[in-house]
């Protein structure tokens, strides 16, 4: 169990082979071994969303997965999202509406939208705070990120945010 | 060389906070704030930094502008040591009232000098040219026409900053004043942005910091000289160690990789010395008023004591602000490289300079050989631990002359941010019956200093004394015009560690200011927004307040609130006004700001809802309206946040929160709406809008609490407690139908008698009067059998190891599934151990039993066992050598084996690889220590009988029984064991027992699961490690599952089968009415109690709701039978050291033991128990328990 293993791992559609630690965090793999910086430490508990990645298409707190806990699905960093230099749908809301400050919390906003959306779970205003209740900003960009999350979502904003 | 123009200014001593420096400053090198070159493009240099504020973006629109260069030509340098000026920390919202200043200037120098070189060229005179698009142009119709960067070539020029460059008039901006999209969005929405902690340097090691036990203190007699041993030979074969640095009370680990280095630090032993008594801030009002004070009377005006005498309104009141956190999203980080003499340091700091000057007294190197890199980091909003982690690099870096990386852990950043001070304001105010003011006298308290660099004080280099910094005074002046005040600010030393924190003392000082004032309007019968127009003697504040109230349709309201008592919703309305004044006293005002909100208090639990916010600034002009509305909401958001929920909770051993759980912020669902009124101004000098906008949000909360209830509330944070105990006390009792029936009860099987005493509990338990009842009794009982019977068998002769070949590969095969079906890896691996050589240490009421080494190992496996050897052994619990074998062991079930099976699983485990491994022996208690007792044990409660199927059931039930009581051994856990430690299987078969000190749940009728377990269920759960109707395998269960991934399908459903008969109980409730009565309750009690915050905070991301779009399990708690336990054993355990899902793609749960404390967590299961299993009794005297389990915990 706790001897490097190597380790087959599918990362924004590359696969890399890795001799880590089966407990290894997936953040510290993507972030230092695969110098993916979208995902950012934050908490490491699961708490903040700071980490988010895609895991098959659902969102994933990296801090808290152990590298062994992704199997054989792919993974998808923020990285990733962008194809060919264009940016994602999400990626674009998010520019267009200027959601960010510092912007460290900004990966876990993005991934989580993208996530939702995957399920088709934002039909209105409510569900994109719903979706991003356990995602932390401290910097108060919850106006701006709401409005990225529901232009991405195509759904209407509550009138007076 | 290329062509160059560069602006530079003579090199200047730094002021205020950045001179800390003991250094001598003299030939400062020339500071240079605009360089433009051949290619036309432009860079501006400042001396601060971009805070995630968006003051990249204004720079760089005020140099566009006055150079008349199109936006993206323009780069900027921001706070790097080597290249940027030296303009202090970036604090107080100055940057672009303040250090934009000599850089707008510069940039219209350059354009000069530009259209200078134009008119030599072209031969006419400068006054005809014009700029336009990085072009200088010349009149209509002439064909004079030169690029900057044309004018450029072949010119190194260099000119001195003329101070009093006119600029641009405003009127005539183009650039400055509009809506540009910041500049950093695109990258950081892309992950290209490079944070600080992003950097990565080639050959760069990982570090944790090991901080002292008094968290969040940084003086007293203790600091600095308490760590008594450190052992490094405990963790130096660690994998990837690296180094230990120890100096002082600083310690550090370096390793290759960064989760070795969490591991070692983890695992690295240290010893401190006893913690003295740290100051109690229980009652925070009186420690700030015992904290030793010096006046400093920083504003006297008029006759105070004509002012009280005689006064209608006369009014004293005291105002309390707690400890707060400025809490960044990322905790800090910082690389360093100590290469050629030169020490390089990438840090998120908000002061370079400054952070320079500390890391030269640090390392004993003169500042020009360090070079301070700054990075973008997490907003910080004040001092966090920016310098101090770049501190603790730069300490690495040269002691292992590699480049080193440190991050601070979530908890680390909690507990050692210097905090926002708690602040004491106590205030008496006079006026006339006709409301006009008369006497105002304010007192503050504000325990700060800047906050030394923490390795500087570890280290002891900088000794840890209480020293005060004169912060009190932002805005300690109100702004209303009373006839006479006396504005005292008592300086002090910090309490905890603390520094300036957005709105420094502003924030508190300004929420006593404008409670007050609308208190007095009150008692003068005026409303509120009139009586503050009335004595505000700022003409601008005025227009903006009533800017704001029109804004928000305020109704006048004047006289005392009149709350419906009988109402459970109660909603309300309050203002507020500040001007922010940052700087030293008398200091500078930055914006003003205005506040109108609206609030709804729930009087049946406290709960206080900000539903609506209109705030006002007047800012000057605004270089990017865009970039200042989002700061307004940024402030709006962090200040609601910071006004409801958030106090630094203090124990007996610093800061007691170290997660989000233990400090809640704002969360999405509690946004209010957001009104911004900007002022237009742009023809007024702009001012600093950083901070402004959270100056009045507490007082303008408190004074809508005031609206909505009648009751006034003097103390921050308006958390639910507070709240509602104040409501109670000053309000009518509310009469209400109960807010939230319980959700009815399920009927539940009759409670279990005394859980009894085996193999597989901890030595906690022994406490128990059954169970030093039963080991009396027991010794006993095992002497008096031991008289008659042979306590010792034969030994049987070694063999050599036999040959794998031996057997064929089809035995093999299924010898593994046996292998599998038994589990023999989850006893016999130790942590971290190889599978199968043993060395697991089992905590029994009897004492510590290794397991033993079942690889075919000579020496110390069981190479030299033979096949009668070893089936004896399973089957009888007698060792090759003829001792007897713990029952811990359950040969009791491996009797069921059959002969198939047995030889299988014996050639599998020949064919494993041999492992030299000497386990420790058993340490067991007399009288369980005399082996040859377990004979008459033996005769007592074994059976040696093979497996009798059942004809009245189906092959597969029978097939199900075989292995579930053979093999599978379950009943050695699940089935309670008497005092003896013997299984009770005739009477309480699969009733629930224990297994590593986790309680292995019945699986009978008795269990205690909210849902029968079915076939499918027990199938789901074995064969993927998850039962959506009862949760995932966890604990012990894991590696069953695991290992059952080698059966097949046909058998786990047997056992599925198997197991499902002995649970008969009806199906009561559905999994969907389990959750949702249970959301109700979860709705109901949010943030009303330490448990449910911790769960909102901590918990809930995985726990709450339906988030179809997350990965992993997300276990319902309202289906767990855990939650339903008679004991709290499993969930306390699982809750201390999380637990990883058996299969890929469930996911895992972070351990919660290190960052949250036995008090914190018997909140947290106290609450999980009242709102999971309300029906359920609660559980008692859980933060004793929880420290006794964490005692056993691995
Ligand atoms: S860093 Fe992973 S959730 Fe916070
Ligand atoms: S933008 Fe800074 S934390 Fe969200």
């Amino acid at each position: 169990m706790n001897v490097a293993q190597p380790l087959e791992l599918l990362v924004n559609g590359q696969l890399h082979t890795l001799a880590v630690l089966p407990t290894t965090s997936l953040l510290h793999v993507l972030r230092n071994d695969l110098r993916l910086n979208g995902p950012k430490y934050g908490c490491g508990l699961g708490e903040c969303g700071a980490c988010t990645v895609l895991i098959g298409d659902r969102a994933a707190r990296a801090c808290c997965t152990p590298v062994s806990q992704v199997g054989v699905l792919p993974v998808t960093t923020l990285e990733g999202l962008e194809q060919d230099g264009v940016l994602d749908e999400v990626q674009r809301a998010f520019v267009q509406e200027q959601a960010a400050q510092c912007g460290y919390c900004l990966n876990g906003m993005i991934m989580t939208i993208r996530a939702a959306l995957n399920q088709g779970c934002v039909k209105s205003f409510e569900d994109a705070k719903q979706a991003l209740r356990f995602n932390l900003c401290r910097c108060g960009t919850h106006v701006e990120i709401l409005r990225a999350a529901c232009l991405a979502c195509g759904v209407m904003l509550d009138d007076a945010s | 060389m290329t062509g160059f123009l560069e602006i530079v200014r003579a090199g200047q001593a730094p002021k205020g906070l950045s001179a800390r420096s003991g250094q001598k400053l003299e030939n400062l090198p020339d500071e240079l704030f605009i360089r433009l070159d051949e290619t036309g493009t432009a860079t501006g240099y400042c001396g601060h930094v971009d805070l995630g504020t968006g003051i990249r973006t204004a720079l760089t629109q005020i140099i566009a502008e006055e150079l008349d260069l199109p936006f993206d030509q323009v780069g900027m340098v921001l706070g790097d040591t080597e290249k940027a000026p030296n303009q202090g920390a970036t604090i107080a919202s100055e940057t672009i009232q303040v250090s934009a200043v000599p850089l707008r200037r510069a940039a219209a120098q350059a354009r000069l000098v530009l259209l200078t070189l134009a008119a030599s060229r072209a031969g006419i005179r400068a006054e005809t040219l014009r700029t336009e698009d990085g072009q200088v142009l010349g009149p209509e119709g002439s064909n004079v026409r030169f690029t900057y960067g044309e004018l450029l070539v072949g010119h190194e020029l260099r000119e001195r900053l003329d101070e009093a460059q006119p600029v641009k008039d405003p009127a005539s901006y183009k650039l400055v004043g509009t809506r540009v999209p910041r500049v950093d969005i695109p990258d950081k929405a892309t992950g290209r942005a490079v944070y600080v902690h992003d950097v990565g340097v080639p050959g760069m090691l990982h570090a944790r910091v090991v901080r002292p036990p008094y968290g969040g203190w940084d003086h007293g007699p203790f600091f600095g000289c308490s760590l008594q041993s450190v052992d490094r030979d405990a963790v130096a074969r660690m994998p990837g160690f690296v180094d230990l640095v120890v100096v002082g009370d600083f310690i550090a680990v370096v390793a290759e990789r960064e989760e070795q280095a969490e591991a070692i630090a983890e695992a690295l032993p240290v010893k401190w010395a006893p913690l003295p008594p740290v100051p109690d801030l229980s009652d925070l009002a009186e420690a700030l008023r015992q904290n030793p004070d010096t006046p400093r009377v920083v504003s006297e005006d008029g006759d105070l004591g004509a002012a009280f005498t005689g006064a209608a309104i006369d009014l004293q009141r005291s105002y309390l602000w707690p400890y707060q956190m400025h809490g960044s999203i990322g905790p800090s980080c910082s690389v360093a490289d100590w290469r050629e003499g030169v020490l390089t340091v990438w840090s998120g700091t908000q002061n370079p300079h400054m952070l320079r000057a500390d890391l030269a007294l640090l390392t004993n190197l003169p500042e020009a050989s360090i070079e301070v890199i700054r990075h973008e980091a997490a907003g910080c909003y004040g001092r966090n631990c920016a310098d101090d982690v770049s501190g603790d690099a730069a300490l690495l870096a040269l002691r292992i002359g590699r480049p080193v990386r440190v991050q601070l852990t979530r908890a680390q950043e909690h507990v050692w941010e210097p905090k926002g001070a708690a602040q004491l304001m106590d205030v008496r105010g006079a006026a006339d019956a006709d409301g006009k003011l008369r006497g105002y006298e304010f007192n503050t308290r504000y325990p700060s200093n800047v906050s030394p660099l923490l390795s500087l004080v570890l280290t002891g280099i900088v000794p840890a004394a209480p020293v005060a910094v004169p912060m009190g005074d932002r805005t300690s002046v109100p702004p209303y015009d009373y006839d006479a005040r006396k504005i005292t600010v008592h300086d002090m030393a910090p309490i905890a560690r603390a520094s300036w924190f957005r709105g420094v003392s502003a924030m508190p000082n300004s929420f006593a200011h404008d409670c007050f004032i609308d208190e007095l309007a009150v008692a003068a019968g005026e409303d509120p927004i009139a009586y503050r127009l009335k004595h505000l003697p700022d003409e601008r504040a005025k227009d903006l307040l009533s800017a704001v109230a029109e804004r928000a349709a305020w109704q006048p309201r004047p006289g005392p609130a009149q709350p419906n008592v009988q109402a459970r919703i109660l909603r309300g309305r309050g203002a507020a006004y500040a001007q922010y004044v940052h700087g030293t006293f008398p200091g500078v005002p930055a914006a003003w700001s205005a506040w109108i909100t609206d609030v709804e208090v729930d009087r049946a639990t406290g709960r206080v809802s900000v539903t609506r916010v209109v705030a006002g600034q007047d800012s000057g002009m605004m270089v990017n309206p865009a970039g200042v509305q989002h700061q307004i909401e940024g402030n709006v958001i962090q200040s609601v946040s910071r006004a409801l929920k958030e106090e630094v909770p203090f124990d007996a051993t610093g800061v007691v929160a170290k997660e989000w759980g233990g400090y809640p912020i704002l969360t999405f669902p509690e946004l209010p709406k957001i009104d911004v009124l900007m002022v237009p101004r742009q023809d007024q000098p702009p001012m600093g809008a950083g901070e402004s906008a959270s100056v009045p949000s507490a007082a303008a909360i408190a004074n809508a609490l005031y609206d909505a209830t009648g009751v006034r509330f003097y103390e921050l944070p308006f958390t639910p407690e507070r709240v509602k105990a104040r409501l109670d006390e000053a309000l009518s009792p509310l009469s209400l139908p109960e807010m939230s029936a319980p959700m009815s009860a399920l009927p539940r099987p009759g409670t279990q008698g005394p859980a009894s005493v085996g193999w597989g509990q901890r030595i906690g338990r022994l406490v128990k009067v059954s169970g030093l009842a039963g080991l009396a009794a027991g010794g006993a009982a095992l002497g008096a059998l031991a008289a008659g019977m042979l306590p010792l068998r034969a030994p049987i002769a070694p063999v050599s190891k036999p040959d794998a070949a031996l057997f064929s590969q089809a035995a093999i095969a299924r010898g593994r599934q046996v292998a599998a079906a038994g589990d023999c890896a989850a006893c016999h691996t130790a942590p971290g151990g190889t599978p199968m050589a043993g060395g697991l240490k089992l905590e029994t009421a009897f004492g510590t039993i290794v397991t033993t080494n079942i690889t075919p190992d000579l020496k110390t496996g069981i190479g030299a066992w033979s096949y009668p050897a070893f089936a004896r052994a399973m089957r009888e619990g007698i060792s090759r050598d003829g001792k007897h074998l713990y029952p811990a062991f359950p040969y009791t079930s491996f009797a069921k084996i059959d002969e198939d099976d047995m030889q299988a699983l014996y050639a599998y485990l020949m064919s494993l690889k041999p492992v030299e491994n000497v386990v420790p022996s058993s340490q067991l208690k007399f009288p369980f220590n005399q082996r040859w007792l377990l004979a008459g044990w033996n005769t007592l409660f074994a059976s040696s009988a093979p497996f009798t199927p059942d004809p009245t059931k189906s092959a597969s039930w029978n097939r199900g029984a075989y292995l579930v009581e053979g093999i599978g051994h379950c009943s050695a856990c699940h089935t309670p064991r008497n005092a003896l430690g013997a299984e009770k299987l005739k009477t309480a078969y699969l009733d629930g027992g224990e297994a590593e000190g986790w309680d292995a749940p019945a699986l009978s009728s008795l269990s205690r699961s909210p849902l029968p377990w079915t076939e499918q269920d027990i199938y789901d759960y074995l064969r993927t490690g998850f039962s959506s109707r009862h949760g995932p395998a966890a604990g012990p269960m894991a590696p069953v599952v695991e290992g059952m991934q080698h059966l097949p399908d046909s058998d786990v459903r047997a056992i599925a089968e198997y197991i499902s008969s002995f649970d008969s109980r009806n199906e009561e409730a559905s999994a969907t009415r389990l959750d949702e009565a249970a959301a109700q309750r979860l709705a109901a009690t949010a943030g009303t109690s330490l448990g449910a915050r911790i769960f909102s905070g901590s918990c809930a991301a995985c726990h709450e709701g339906d988030a179809s779009f997350m990965f992993g399990n997300r276990p319902s708690l309202a289906l767990n039978t855990n939650l339903f336990a008679t004991k709290p054993d499993n969930l306390i355990r699982i809750i201390l050291d999380g637990s990883t899902a058996a299969l890929p793609s469930g996911g895992a749960m972070p351990a919660f033991g290190n960052v949250l404390n036995d008090k914190q967590i018997a909140a947290l299961v106290a609450y999980l128990r009242r709102t999971f299993a309300p029906d359920e009794p609660a559980w008692h005297d859980l933060p004793n328990y929880i420290a006794k389990i964490r005692q056993t915990a691995h």
